[in-house]
């Protein structure tokens, strides 16, 4: 059963929708000014683009207000409006535009429809309160829906960053054949070593590797719960058969580790990563030598 | 065929166990000794025990490699575990404090050139 709709509240939409109507040339072409100084000259949005924008918000626009005098959220003309929004505000993402900016327009295209109810003369007190709050709390509503929409995208990019960063502060090479180096640059947290150990025992099983040379030259601090994670990597290391040597300690951690008590004992450290891969050359039986040499 | 298993003499004095599906890591004694005959019987002086089909190491399969190597051990044989799964590993070395009393090696083809390395040191050595 259809609800009955308060007479007022009918009558402040359809009062919206007749002063669209008479000057809908001129609201329109307003719009697009705006766009254009905003967008336009930072080449964000074509004038094309922005012409296109103003004329589907418009119809959108009057398609909520359609729908009568109290705005269903729920309904699908609102809900088409927001994504119209949403994904307005994406693109100028995308596109490296300001999202002050953005809101700043929001505001402004509420503003045209109050200016332009004050040029209506025939509106009344009552009708222009009531069109005043029909306006207030649609556009709030979808300054909310950007400002959450913005904040989801800075999320997901920022996710997206720090992946690529943890993929690319860990790169495994094979080095030589069963020869895995791992440069650790950075601050190891416990995250990142289970990641990397990870990574690590999956390589070591696809490049069939006999020794791993793990050279910590890059990392700047370490505290005893990854100092502990390190042991546990070079262990799970040595249970898939292969050796761990460690290279590349700092004075700083060397101290470090010292006054957390760790025993790197059975662990076999050199000083570089040249003399870590010369120890795995000699653990896989490689000579390496001058040309000249080899020869004598 | 000890049940559970399969035991494959593989020369050089190795034998390879495959665990299979049937095999209860948490009954330890019921292995031990028919495990045991069969290597005493092959001359065995080492016990490959592959991991490739052993997804996951927990502390009741762990303690059950733990009482097979001290077994062998009173028998003159070492264990090497072979084909560790990366998964497996990365649970064993979280369950672990210190190194396993038994040797790890990546497959066969690695037991052995370690073998063949050892008895070249060995044999420079003497000479």
């Amino acid at each position: 059963m259809a609800r009955k709709e308060p007479a007022a509240a009918k009558a402040t939409s359809q009062v919206l929708i007749e002063q669209l109507m008479v000057n809908v040339g001129k609201i329109s072409e307003v719009i697009e000014k705006e766009g254009q100084s905003i967008f336009g000259h930072a080449n964000i949005l074509s004038d094309e683009e922005i012409n296109d924008y103003s004329l589907e918000f418009l119809e959108l626009f009057v398609m909520v207000l359609h729908t009568g005098g109290k705005i269903d959220r729920r309904g699908a003309e609102f809900k088409a409006l927001k994504e119209f929004f949403t994904n307005l505000s994406h693109q100028i993402q995308l596109r490296g535009g300001d999202m002050d900016e953005f809101v700043r327009y929001i505001q402004f295209l509420e503003r045209v429809f109050l200016d332009n109810l004050q040029e209506d003369s025939d509106a009344d007190f009552s009708s222009s309160r009531q069109i005043l709050l029909l306006l207030a709390s649609l556009f709030n509503d979808i300054v909310l829906d950007v400002f959450h929409a913005y904040l989801e995208e800075k999320e997901r990019t920022i996710e997206a960053q720090q992946e690529e960063l943890r993929q690319t502060s860990t790169p495994i090479t094979e080095i030589w054949d069963g020869v895995l180096t791992l440069p650790i640059i950075g601050t190891l947290d416990s995250q990142r070593t289970m990641m990397v150990m990870e990574k690590l025992l999956s390589r070591i099983e696809q490049d069939r590797a006999s020794v791993v040379v793990i050279d910590v030259t890059g990392v700047i601090a370490i505290d005893s719960q990854v100092s502990h994670h390190l042991i546990q990597m070079i262990r799970a290391v040595e249970l898939m058969g292969a050796s761990a040597v460690i290279t590349g300690i700092r004075p700083e951690i060397a101290r470090a580790l010292t006054s957390l008590n760790i025993d790197l004992g059975g662990v076999t450290t050199r000083l570089t990563l040249s003399e870590g891969l010369k120890e795995a050359f000699r653990r896989m039986d490689v000579h390496v030598s001058h040309a000249g040499q080899a020869t004598q | 065929m000890t049940q559970g298993m399969h035991l494959t003499p593989i020369g050089d004095g190795n034998v390879l166990l495959e665990p299979g599906a049937g095999l209860d890591p948490g009954d330890p004694a019921a292995y031990l000794i028919p495990v045991l005959e069969v290597l005493q019987t092959n001359a065995a002086c080492r016990l490959l025990y592959d991991l490739k089909n052993v997804p996951l190491l927990d502390k009741v399969y762990y303690e059950w490699l733990a009482a097979l190597h001290t077994a062998c051990r009173i028998s003159g044989i070492e264990l090497v575990t072979v084909n560790m799964q990366p998964e497996a590993a990365f649970a064993l070395s979280h369950l672990l404090s210190g190194p396993p009393p038994f040797q790890c090696a990546r497959d066969v083809d690695q037991v052995r050139r370690r073998v063949r390395a050892a008895k070249k040191t060995d044999g420079s050595g003497a000479g």
